[in-house]
């Protein structure tokens, strides 16, 4: 029962954070949304039951991603342009 | 455009909740042959307390071959991209 | 590239010896808790580039070398073909280790045990061969894109 009250507000925080990561028109902070996303995802993967994807999320989608990102930020420009 | 788009949107979402509403329940397999005797012979045929790695490995080392690969050449295409520009 | 303020280096400096233990216990247990050779590289890899994105260029280029990590994918790689390839007597990737008393030969109790490291013969190396292609792999794309970015930077 708790697994699942958890299971459903985890997978709410997912979508609210991933509209915040479009919203923002500050980049960087775009992007830490997004590894807020890959958190979250890798925690929904642990209470589904499947440590080893939860492991390999943690790893590659909160870390690694989230660092070539800020490298491309800092490549690039940080605020987005009105268009 | 906009009302199209609309419409394409609740298309998408019912579609979504029909989906939901016949969608198989966690962690209840239909075909159950090849799970049963991976549970019950990998660990005196491999030795390793973990089954999923003893699939990853073992059984399905083709798979970990594959990737190692993919790997491999996502690196080679990155260090050729980047490494002309270092240099120069 | 900048170096970043100094909390954000202490941080990576305090945090990365345990990064790193981290994956590295991954890699060797593989075979008895959730984990293996990918996940421990990727562990590794991130704490690697905790790292390259706290400390200045110069200042990793001593520590880290492209050189070093080219060689290590390269042998990791190397070293699990030929290991599926020693077991070519029977087929492909086959497990000729196993129960066979010889380096991680020991049989296993079935059914549920705490599990001994000394076990399931070719899936440690193997898990060890993947964890340094992986490491070595990730590492340099985030080391190629830190200076490819700076390059880029400092021509505009």
């Amino acid at each position: 029962m708790i697994f699942e009250m958890a299971n459903t507000i985890i997978l709410i925080i997912i979508i609210l954070t991933s509209i915040l990561a479009v919203k923002f028109k500050d980049l960087l902070a775009s992007v830490i949304a997004l590894g807020l996303v890959s958190l979250l995802l890798s925690l929904e993967f642990y209470i589904l039951q499947a440590p080893d994807v939860a492991i390999a999320e943690a790893g590659v989608g909160a870390a690694l991603t989230t660092a070539i990102y800020v490298f491309a930020v800092r490549g690039t420009q940080r605020l987005e342009e009105e268009e | 455009m906009r009302r199209f788009a609309l419409v394409a949107l609740m298309i998408v979402v019912s579609f979504l909740f029909f989906g939901m509403t016949i969608m198989h329940p966690i962690g209840k397999p239909i075909l159950q042959d090849m799970d049963n005797y991976f549970i019950t012979h990998a660990q005196e045929e491999t030795g390793a307390n973990n089954v999923v790695t003893s699939i990853v490995f073992d059984y399905r080392g083709f798979d970990t071959l594959g990737e190692a690969t993919v790997l491999f050449a996502a690196v080679s295409g990155v260090a050729m991209l980047f490494g002309r520009r270092i240099r120069a | 590239m900048r170096e970043m303020s100094r909390i954000v280096r202490t941080v990576s400096h305090i945090m990365f010896p345990f990064v790193i233990m981290f994956g590295f216990y991954l890699v060797v247990h593989g075979h008895l808790t959730p984990g293996g050779g990918f996940q421990g590289g990727a562990i590794i890899a991130s704490g690697l580039a905790l790292l390259i994105v706290a400390y200045s260029r110069s200042r990793v280029k001593k520590v880290v070398k492209k050189e070093v990590l080219t060689t290590i994918e390269s042998s990791g790689l190397l070293m699990f073909i030929g290991l599926a390839f020693l077991g070519i007597g029977a087929t492909f990737f086959y497990n000729f280790l196993a129960n066979s008393g010889i380096i991680f030969g020991d049989s296993v109790a079935y059914g549920i045990n705490p599990g001994n490291l000394n076990t399931a013969g070719t899936l440690p190396l193997m898990s060890i061969a993947v964890g340094l292609e992986v490491l070595a792999g990730l590492s340099i794309i985030i080391l190629m894109l830190a200076i490819g970015s700076l390059a880029g930077e400092g021509s505009r």
